[in-house]
């Protein structure tokens, strides 16, 4: 994965130049080690031991410290150091237990220096003083920690962990006399040079080995410490007891961390196994790493920031037998890749917004929590002002309302459970429909409803109306008295519509609302002057500039009618089944009815209203059929239809079409229908209106949609002898190999409706059980109860 | 024109990558780079934890509802290469299934329309797209569409449940012969748009060319009422597309911008009746556009995060901004 992105860093007198690259070594590398020029880099294994110089474009060999026939143990090195003082000056910790120096001012080809043998088992890790030429630190397998001075043959000193075994050893950085080793039992401890008989400090750091850490450089006295548990924690060593400021977590055992230079709050990690990349962290955002590097193809063993004060180029070697330069400019970076916003549309039009927020708007904004311990420790501290926030987020979450032009759905719900869709004449129906529709300021969805009504039931053709057999003299009236209000009625609705339209500017939204409705309307009376010579349709223009003017007059004349009509209409209970049921004998008997309960209190609730819907809706038939062309206003409203629905208020398209029934049904295609049914109910049990969505399914025409509340019923019959469940089709029970349910009287299978005696458990057809009981009330089947039935 | 109703004290640790309100608007679902999901109950302006879910070891970024018709069944998709299936159990929400099938980060879940039973579709950094049929007892069917999108797929959506022709003529007892679509957007800058074959294999059915970046989200519209199929879609290139297609056939869709954003554009979101299009951009501010009559998109209002809600002035000043 060849980069092409060059960086350049000026660092107090050297510059360094590079790119990302990568060159092949021979053999697995365990760790490397950088010289202190930025220039040179030592790379370290079981069977590599070689000084590479990092040119600008590539990798180049200089040395290689193996040399001798045949390969010693000595050479098998796990770790590698090179002072930071002395360029020449190198240590290596081997398998075998050796530590070795090696001196590259040598002049021979044999640069190895001096050898100590004391450790029994593999040493893991080797650390040089920071600031002190000659003492070097070795940790090993064996438990023990030596302190070795260069200029004596042996260890000065030893440090016994009391443990099994010593992953890491690193001198303080700020302390000259401290430093920190990691154990395989999980534990840190804090030694002072000087006193090798006890640490001065332990505590349990991670569960499971602690296979890393590293002093931070800038003077804090922050370790960060890596275990198998999957973890980076990085500790304040400078209070009583270790405190715990931050804790990473990546997705495998943490092998190795080095700080990021100049980046106070950066460190790179690699893993041991399972995970090949090099995550660079900042501890303040402990899920996501800033940066990663994928180049390698197997474990990386050993990372190093190439200069101490430059943050920019890492250096890896890995157990894929490469030696990559890693630029951090060419990192992916998985921040970067990450939706920092999440955006849903709830059910009721309102708005779920997450978003990020930087580091000092979540300052202020979170005052009120302060003192909240779930909040993270970032939020906490106080942030320093120099340092970049970026990168760093928390994210906040709010919930929008939105008005009904911006997807608000409480209108839809209000006008799904006030809405009238059968049981009453159609001029009631779109009375009322418009009227709910005004009260929740939909004043194009009244204003259609109007309309409909004006179309439908129109005043100008009642003569006709009066010839129908059936017209009550309660009905009559009130249908007169409904005209009368209708007309003004009409007025509000275009009038505020035109006074919405002057006030254009003031609301946008709804000036886009109302100016698609403004050209629906006059499409609309377009099309009736075109298409057809019939003076109704002047009729809705006239009054419209009339009524307009009326209304704005005298604005109190249309109330005084509006509560009696309410009161008329809001008497009737909601009844529509009656539409549905023949004419019968009753009919006749609220005839009888009707002229006495009109003549006293018309706005008691009786029978009569029912019968004067009957007549009513005979007569918009009749109407219909006599005195307008069928197909001139059914393609207005098919259109208008259409239109609400495209609009997205299927709802409207959905009432008007239960509403006007048999009018409009066959203008549009079944199809359609269909789809805004289902569209429909859809949405209504979205809202948990199961009793509006359940009448919607009830009242619908079409067949598939009616039939959805059927679809989910089943009826479980067991067999009336073994009480066994019924599992096949027949009448006969699988298990007892009997007829169930038969006819006491016939003794045939019954297979529609069985009636039976609660006391006997016998009883069959009803038919013939009522048969039966007109002659005698004992038990047909012979058992002798006196059977009853209720 | 917008206020808050809530601001939702998530206590989530780091940024949040997605909320998802369930099928009822009651409850609200977030995920965030802290490798948590988290689900809240906002009836009524509240704000009450139900459950806070861990199992992913890196950042969760989409969360999704299944319909309630199989429960109370939650998605979840993360960096660490897994899906997670979380089921509500009495109460208690457990994980009821992993997908461990991508190969780098899955970035989108998606549950199709009830009607086909529970599937869910995913897609991943990888460049492949799985889907997940339930097939009873626990189990779930992966079907896998590899190298749908070169680099990697960022988001899926499913096309609403429709039908060819009227309900009325499917055989009655047998499931209706649903055509299953659903359209993705990836890092090939492309919308690609999948259709389930007769032998149940997913097919490349449209490639929708228009972004010049990464595609960031695709929305198909709910269809209420609608004649046309809509696909909104948003790229890093900050724009954003409306797509339509008025031919049954389904092959012609054409583009038309909804505006050019100067920054990414990160989500776009359909209202319940696909009249109105949220569209959140990276200047943190969501926009609510409209299809005018004579087929424009208008702004109708926008929020900003910072402020909450905006008084009318400043919103009619952004407006002319853009």
């Amino acid at each position: 994965m060849e980069k092409m992105s060059r960086v350049t860093t000026a660092l107090g007198g050297s510059v360094l130049t590079g790119r990302t690259m990568h060159c092949h070594l021979d053999a697995p590398a365990n760790a490397i080690s950088v010289c202190r020029d930025a220039a040179q880099v030592v790379v370290a294994g079981r069977s590599i031991f070689k000084i590479y110089a990092i040119e600008e474009e590539q990798f180049v060999e200089k040395l290689n410290l193996r040399v001798g026939r045949k390969p010693s143990l000595n050479l098998s090195c796990a770790d590698v150091v090179w002072h930071q003082m002395d360029e020449n000056l190198l240590a290596t910790a081997a398998t075998n237990g050796v530590v070795v120096t090696w001196n590259l001012g040598r002049p021979s080809r044999n640069k190895q220096d001096q050898l100590f043998t004391e450790h029994k088992r593999t040493v893991n890790k080797v650390c040089f003083h920071p600031t002190e030429a000659h003492v070097l630190l070795s940790g090993s397998q064996d438990g023990f920690m030596k302190c070795f001075d260069l200029r004596r043959k042996d260890s000065v000193s030893t440090f016994s962990g009391q443990s099994e075994s010593v992953r890491d050893v690193q001198f303080s950085i700020r302390d000259y006399f401290t430093f920190a080793s990691t154990f395989e039992n999980g534990n840190v401890q804090l030694w002072d040079i000087r006193r090798p008989d006890r640490c001065e400090r332990m505590f349990t750091a991670h569960n499971g080995p602690v296979f890393c850490c590293d002093w931070h450089p800038e003077d804090r006295g922050w370790l960060a410490t890596g275990g198998r548990d999957k973890m980076v924690k990085v500790w304040d060593m400078t209070t009583h007891r270790a405190k715990e400021m931050h804790c990473v977590q990546t997705i495998a055992s943490v092998a190795r961390v080095k700080w990021r230079p100049e980046c106070r709050h950066h460190l790179a990690t690699c893993s041991m196994m399972v995970d090949h990349n090099i995550y660079v962290w900042d501890v303040r955002r402990p899920f996501v790493p800033a940066a990663m590097f994928e180049e390698h193809r197997d474990v990386t063993t050993g990372i190093a920031w190439r200069h101490p004060h430059d943050p920019s180029f890492l250096l890896s070697g890995s157990k894929d037998s490469s030696l990559c330069q890693h630029l951090f400019r060419d990192a992916s970076q998985p921040v970067e890749r990450a939706n920092p916003e999440g955006l849903c549309y709830g059910l009721f039009g309102d708005l779920a917004f997450a978003a990020k927020e930087s580091l000092v708007a979540a300052e202020s904004g979170r005052k009120p929590y302060t003192g909240d311990r779930r909040h993270p420790i970032f939020f906490k501290r106080k942030l320093d002002p120099a340092e970049p926030f970026a990168g760093l987020a928390s994210s906040a979450l709010s919930v929008f309302e939105t008005e009904p032009g911006g997807g608000a759905m409480r209108w839809f719900v209000d006008t799904a459970e006030r809405y009238a869709l059968a049981g009453r004449p159609l001029a009631e129906l779109c009375d009322h429909n418009a009227k709910v529709a005004r009260e929740l300021g939909r004043n194009q969805v009244a204003q259609t409803w109007t309309m409909l009504r004006t179309i439908y039931c129109s005043p100008g053709l009642l003569p006709t109306a009066n010839l129908s057999h059936s017209m009550g003299k309660g009905g009559s009236c009130g249908l007169q008295l409904m005209n009368s209000f209708n007309l003004k009625d009409m007025a509000p609705g275009l009038g505020s519509e035109t006074r919405l339209d002057r006030s254009k500017g003031d609301a946008r939204s709804d000036t886009v609302l109302l100016d698609s409705s403004a050209t629906l309307i006059t499409n609309e009376d377009n099309e009736e002057t075109e298409g057809s010579d019939v003076p109704a349709d002047y009729l809705l223009g006239d009054v419209e500039g009339e009524d307009d003017e009326l209304y704005l007059l005298d604005p109190e004349h249309t109330h005084p009618e509006e509560p009696e009509c309410v009161l008329l209409q809001e008497a009737f209970p909601l009844r529509h089944e009656i539409v549905d049921t023949p004419p019968g004998p009753e009919h006749l008997q609220d005839k009888a009815d009707s002229p006495h309960v009109s003549g006293s209190e018309a706005d008691v609730a009786s029978l009569a209203p029912v019968d004067s819907s009957f007549s009513l809706l005979s007569v918009s038939h009749a109407l219909y059929d006599s005195r307008l062309p069928p197909d001139f206003f059914s393609v207005l409203v098919r259109d208008m239809l259409h239109f609400y629905a495209e609009q997205g208020d299927v709802q409207m398209a959905v009432s008007v079409l239960i509403v006007l029934g048999e009018r409009v049904r066959k203008d549009i295609d079944e199809q359609t229908q269909e789809h805004w049914y289902t569209s429909y109910i859809d949405l209504l049990q979205r809202f948990r209106l199961w009793n509006v969505s359940n009448e919607v399914v009830k009242l619908s025409t079409s067949r598939a949609v009616s039939c959805l509340n059927q679809a989910s019923t089943t009826l479980h019959v067991n067999c009336s002898h073994c009480k066994r469940p019924m599992s096949s089709r027949g009448w006969v029970c699988d298990r007892c190999h009997r007829c169930a349910s038969m006819c006491a009287v016939c003794h045939h299978v019954v297979k529609g409706l069985f009636v039976w005696c609660q006391g006997c458990s016998h009883g069959g057809h009803l038919q013939h059980i009522m048969k039966w009981l007109e002659g005698s009330s004992h038990c047909p089947a012979g058992c002798g109860h006196l059977c009853e039935y209720s | 024109m917008v206020s808050v109703i809530n601001t939702v004290d998530t206590s989530h640790e780091d940024m949040i990558h997605d909320a998802q309100m369930d099928y009822y608007g009651t409850r609200l679902a977030t995920c965030s780079s802290d490798r948590s999901v988290k689900i809240f109950d906002v009836r009524n302006g509240g704000q009450i934890l139900i459950a806070d879910l861990r199992g992913h070891e890196g950042p969760v970024w989409q969360v999704a509802w299944a319909h309630p018709m199989y429960g109370n069944i939650l998605a979840s998709c993360s960096y660490d290469r897994k899906v997670i299936i979380w089921r509500e159990e009495n109460g208690t929400w457990e994980k009821s299934h992993e997908h461990a099938g991508h190969d780098s980060s899955v970035n989108s879940v998606c549950w199709a329309p009830h009607d086909y039973g529970l599937i869910l579709a995913c897609g991943s950094s990888d460049g492949a797209i799985s889907l997940l049929t339930y097939t009873g007892e626990g189990q779930w069917e992966v079907k896998k569409i590899n190298n749908a999108h070169t680099i990697g797929c960022n988001a899926v959506s499913w096309a609403p449940a429709v039908v060819p022709g009227s309900l009325v003529d499917q055989p009655s007892g047998q499931k209706p012969n649903y055509i299953k679509k659903f359209a993705s957007g990836g890092c090939d800058n492309l919308i690609k748009l999948w259709k389930e074959e007769e032998d149940g294999q997913w097919k490349e059915e449209q490639k929708l060319e228009a972004h010049s970046d990464w595609v960031r989200d695709v929305a198909w519209a709910p269809s209420i009422g609608l004649p046309t199929s809509t696909i909104a879609s948003c790229s890093q290139d900050g724009r954003v597309f409306i797509w339509t297609c008025d031919d049954a056939s389904g092959n012609t869709w054409s583009p038309k911008l909804l505006h050019k954003f100067n920054d990414v554009v990160w989500h776009v979101s359909w209202s319940i009746t696909a009249n109105i299009l949220a569209v959140s951009g990276g200047d943190n501010k969501v926009t609510l556009w409209k299809e005018s009559v004579d087929g424009q998109w208008v702004c109708i209002s926008d929020v900003n995060k910072g402020q909450g809600s905006m008084s009318a002035s400043v919103t009619e000043g952004q407006q002319n901004e853009q």
